[in-house]
């Protein structure tokens, strides 16, 4: 019920042989010690990966907002100037430290710490495969939803405790624009859970299909303004343009991180950078069909009967594809959050909350109970399948 | 075994967060042991296999009730100064006999009262394996449309209520209102 | 050792404590090979070359009381949405779905005429400091220019 990476490798012989093995050696059951050895290496490959995902992150910002400015970019460091982040990294931890003397120093450490747990600790529920999920949670959205909300009081902290005007306006900014935020996503994706039946992220994700028009963006025109919603919702949270105001340059000075050098900037950059790759995983989690892979190749069954492979190594090369299919999707939306930031013009604080309330807040409830009439009205089927019904219908009376 | 290392780390986390909230005297400090303690008991919940009890605890009260709270804290000035603009002390006074004497003797009456009422259930329910671990969220969320499908209704009256008198009280005095 | 499987949650234990592990790690290492020359200028707050006056933490405005007043009421209402909202299919399976899609409905329209009643009495507004009422900015419009 509650599969886990390790529930995935204990159908494999190998894994109990192990066990057994270790077992015997250790002369205890080595189950739980297999179980936490499994977890910490899945985790620290994850935390690598998105790592390394944050800091190609900060690069591919800056190449395409180059590209889109027709400016060179970084082009230094490595080729293409690939390797810049490292030196970017480097410098930080060379940089110095510098603590504003009136500073609330206890503050001042915890509020990078704070952001930077509160998006590890979401990155466990984030279905890269079938296989290949830390912690597939019963309650994994909403688990995620308040995981993420750490980040909010992590930037209000930030903001309070450097004493410093600038930061203090970003602080707060950035916590009620985070909360607020919160609304409409949390709606537009109770639309999603009423029309998938669960909360855990395998649910939604095995509600859907490989082909588009069996995504739920696709399921429905609630859903399809729905994933909309999300999305700028899921913009404002994560602080980006066009919602950067709680680090907004021209007004702000840099926000919340003003007084923030070093690596304690480093983490907040990289808690940000984190955080949209969740954001966007969430997204194609919940509407753009997650790690599924056209035609059973992600279960490995067609591999198996077309190339009569033995079934381990299909089930294996399907994670793969699964993997493959996820991250691409991901890194699609990620390409297109950037390309939004170097599009827009930044809102105005009071239009940001009347876009939030009176706009998306509003359109998300319609969503949810249009999502719940169609759930009732069509028994759940999408609006392809509605048509393809009514054709063969039609078909049907003619003859 | 992990279950007492979750058991081990949510326990302590509430109990350090919840004695720092009451033994620091700066208020934004005091919020964020706050955070920390309920933190820890969305892990208590957790341990309990009340999955959906730990992601509501962590969604409202360590997302909103907590930022809330430092928000609260805001209106008033931050920690900045042990005065407020009138002269009058802001943190009130700690620790005289007169405190001492009342905070103890309801301290006492609470743990008296709250042992009588876990005394009960433990005598009733031996101490035993916890149940197997399963969702707890379908179960939830049948109960809330059948047998308590009346609770659930009125509890959103009852949050009507809540916001509009939040909206009232909190309505800042407009200009030209009267 | 008790049956529950609560080796679900490891993951997150992992996770958050490597998060903590980084940070702490981070700075400790820092501190051997980063400079370390403070001085008062450095460590004052940045004010664009101005001598900051006064302490950031002051009296703020209500405004952002507000708006995280309502989002609680509003999260409250998604946590009790969330589980009737996952068992809606199921009961839609064994054809009892209408009484869950009333019930919800309901609850839905209770939320709605808070939404309702916060937009008419202008608290979903920003708060201006200055702000001119419809019929100022009506007067306004009239006034010809001379």
């Amino acid at each position: 019920m509650n599969s886990t990476i390790v529930s995935y490798l204990s159908q494999f012989d190998g894994h109990k042989k192990f066990i057994a093995f270790l077992s015997e050696v250790l002369g205890f059951d080595a189950t739980a010690l297999i179980a936490f050895l499994v977890f910490l290496i899945a985790s620290i490959v994850v935390v690598k990966v998105m790592a390394l995902v944050g800091g190609m992150g900060t690069y591919a910002e800056r190449k395409i907002s180059a590209d889109i400015q027709m400016r060179q970019g970084p082009n230094r460091v490595g080729p293409f100037g690939l390797l810049q982040f490292l030196a970017d990294g480097v410098k930080m931890i060379m940089k110095e430290d510098v603590l504003p003397k009136n500073a609330d120093k206890l503050l001042f450490t915890i509020a990078p710490l704070m952001a930077l747990v509160g998006v590890f600790g979401s990155l466990a529920v984030v279905p890269f495969s079938s296989g290949f999920i830390l912690t597939d949670l019963n309650v994994g959205v909403f688990y995620l939803i308040g995981v993420s909300s750490l980040v909010g009081v992590a930037i209000f902290l930030g903001g309070y405790s450097s004493n410093s005007k600038w930061s203090m306006l970003g602080g707060m900014r950035g916590a009620s624009q985070i909360i607020s935020y919160e609304v409409p996503v949390t709606l537009s994706i109770l639309a999603i859970v009423i029309l998938a039946g669960g909360l855990s992220f395998s649910t939604l994700v095995n509600a859907q299909g490989g082909l588009p028009h069996q995504w739920y963006v696709l399921h429905n025109p609630f859903t399809f303004i729905g994933f909309f919603v999300f999305f700028i919702g899921a913009l404002a949270e994560t602080n980006r343009a066009p919602f950067d105001l709680p680090e907004a340059e021209s007004e702000l000075v840099s926000g919340y991180h003003t007084e923030y050098t070093g690596m304690r900037f480093g983490f907040f950059a990289l808690a940000e950078y984190i955080e949209v790759f969740v954001v966007c995983g969430v997204a194609v989690a919940a509407f753009l069909g997650g790690y599924k892979v056209p035609f059973d190749l992600g279960t490995g069954d067609f591999l198996v009967n077309t190339l009569h492979l033995p079934p381990i190594i299909g089930k294996n090369i399907g994670q793969f594809l699964q993997i493959g299919s996820f991250v691409t999707k991901t890194l699609l939306l990620y390409y297109v959050v950037i390309w939004i930031r170097w599009t827009f013009p930044r809102l105005r604080v009071d239009h940001l909350m009347t876009l939030c309330w009176k706009y998306l807040t509003p359109i998300a409830l319609f969503n949810l109970v249009g999502c719940a009439v169609w759930l009732y009205a069509f028994d759940g089927h999408s609006i392809w399948e509605l048509f393809s019904q009514m054709t063969a219908g039609s078909h049907g009376g003619g003859h | 075994m992990f279950d007492n290392i979750l058991f081990l780390l949510s326990a302590s986390l509430t109990v350090v967060g919840a004695f720092s909230v009451v033994l620091t005297k700066n208020l934004m400090h005091s919020c964020v042991y706050l955070l920390a303690a309920l933190f820890g008991m969305a892990g208590l919940y957790a341990t309990l296999g009340a999955d959906f009890l730990a992601a509501t605890q962590l969604v409202v009260y360590v997302g909103g009730v907590v930022i809330l709270m430092l928000f609260a804290v805001m209106l008033t000035g931050g920690d900045q100064d042990k005065e407020n603009k009138f002269g009058i002390t802001k943190v009130p006074a700690m620790g005289n006999t007169k405190t001492f004497i009342a905070g103890g003797i309801s301290a006492l009456v609470i743990a008296l009262v709250i042992l009588r009422l876990v005394a009960n259930i433990a005598k009733q329910n031996p101490q035993g394996d916890l149940p197997n671990y399963m969702s707890t969220v379908v179960e939830i969320g049948t109960k809330l449309v059948t047998d308590h499908v009346l609770a659930f209704e009125i509890s959103s009256v009852l949050l009507l209520g809540a916001l509009v008198g939040a909206a009232v009280i909190a309505r800042p005095a407009r200009g030209d209102d009267q | 050792m008790s049956s529950p499987n609560l080796d679900v949650y490891m993951p997150i234990i992992i996770l958050m404590a490597i998060g903590v592990i980084a940070v702490v790690g981070a700075l400790l290492v820092g501190k051997l090979i980063r400079p370390h020359n403070p001085n008062a200028l450095k460590e004052s707050p940045y004010e664009c070359g101005e001598e900051p006056i006064g302490s950031a933490w002051s009296n703020f405005n209500v405004r952002f009381y507000v708006v995280s007043l309502i989002f609680i009421i509003f999260d409250v209402e998604g946590a009790l949405m969330f589980p009737v909202a996952a068992v809606f299919r199921r009961f839609n399976e064994i054809g009892e779905g209408g009484v869950l899609l009333g019930s919800l409905l309901l609850f839905i329209l209770v939320l709605v005429l808070g939404i309702v009643y916060c937009w008419k009495k202008g608290d979903l507004d920003w708060v201006k400091s200055f702000q001119l009422s419809d019929e100022q900015i009506k007067q306004l419009n009239n006034v010809k220019e001379s």
